[in-house]
């Protein structure tokens, strides 16, 4: 299955996947076009039957921004990785918690650690920081602040 | 039991006029003594209390009476946030069995007096903390109990976490170690109650 997996994915999803690399221990990595996402999601856990979403991360590689998507597969027993790169200007995706609802949490979390901005998320609000957080603390360019400085700036927010 | 079986069974002879009852059997009521000891001492009681809250003041009297009761039996809050919690829950194991102390270990801030905080405060925590901290009744007490309450610890620099707890509510107490062990929970407990027994309203 993993061999014929790229063929797969293209014959599904044209030319809204670049690639399909080689990643250990999935059946690759379908790098695909940031403006097709939602079809690209809906395509994977209709046509290809990747129906659970294990996780959602962010990557800030400071000239772009890399969001990526680990899917599961019940009847295939295999991971897939979805991969796009992102502007580091005002990088926007598709949100995907309408295909899987799992996707709420994750992308409230990358969100808020790398500064990602979700289209049509219902509740796109900080997860692990109070409310009112000013900061993406996972972006290159934050700065471990000194306590006393960091506290005036979170405090009464 | 009615009054007519009670000297019915003692065999009294029951004369009109005398309805009470002729308890001869040793079988004492206990709800009839303690009226009695309430009728026979307790006014006596009252006003040798009301002449001495006269001569010396309410305030006098009652204070080290509830800094007595109060410094022996602290019922903390427990904010079990990382591994000091650990060590919280061993002391009041069999082993080290803080309750010894009149320690006793609520669920509600409406029942506690003293909150100790054991583990790494967050900001995201940190209105939950204060809010809990304002449900406590007067006095109140708090201990940071380990590096991370007491000043941050190692996630000192981090972006999530309160660089020490004394930032959000006043604390009395701080207790060192990663984590501290019981013991020195149950130092930390004496070292207060004796805070307390030294405080001067």
């Amino acid at each position: 299955m993993e061999a014929e997996f790229p063929a797969l994915v293209s014959a599904r999803l044209g030319d809204r996947v670049a690639a399909v690399e080689v990643f250990p221990g999935t059946l690759g990595r379908v790098r695909f076009r940031a403006d097709a996402a939602l079809d690209v999601f809906r395509s994977m856990r209709d046509d290809l039957a990747f129906d659970h979403l294990s996780m959602i991360g962010g990557i800030d590689w400071v000239d772009h921004r890399e969001v990526f998507y680990v899917l599961w597969s019940d009847a295939r027993r295999a991971y897939v990785i979805l991969s796009t790169d992102l502007p580091a200007e005002n990088p926007h995706i598709e949100s995907a918690t309408c295909i899987w609802p799992a996707a709420n949490w994750h992308e409230r979390e990358t969100w808020e650690m790398v500064d990602i901005h979700f289209d049509h998320h219902p509740d796109l609000r900080h997860l692990l920081m109070p409310d009112g957080y000013v900061f993406h603390p996972l972006l290159r360019s934050f700065k471990l602040h000194e306590p006393e400085e960091l506290e005036v700036k979170t405090r009464n927010v | 039991m009615s009054a007519s079986s009670v000297t019915a069974a003692s065999g009294a002879v029951k004369t009109p006029g005398t309805e009470l009852p002729v308890v001869t059997q040793p079988g004492v009521p206990f709800i009839e003594i303690e009226t009695l000891r309430a009728k026979e001492f307790l006014p006596a009681a009252k006003e040798a209390l009301s002449a001495m809250i006269a001569e010396r003041g309410r305030e006098d009297l009652t204070q080290p009476v509830f800094n007595w009761a109060g410094r022996n039996s602290l019922f903390p809050l427990h904010w079990g946030l990382a591994c000091c919690a650990i060590e919280f829950a061993a002391a009041f194991g069999a082993r080290w069995d803080a309750e010894r102390f009149g320690v006793v270990p609520r669920s509600s801030p409406r029942q506690c007096d003293l909150m100790i905080v054991n583990g790494t405060v967050t900001w995201k925590v940190a209105h939950k903390l204060i809010a809990l901290y304002e449900q406590m009744p007067e006095p109140k007490w708090v201990i940071a109990m380990g590096n991370c309450a007491t000043g941050g610890g190692p996630f000192r620099t981090a972006y999530s976490v309160v660089p020490g707890v004394d930032k959000l509510v006043p604390v009395d107490l701080y207790i060192a170690g990663c984590p501290p062990r019981p013991e020195a929970m149950l130092d930390g407990i004496l070292k207060l109650e004796e805070l307390i027994r030294e405080r001067k309203e």
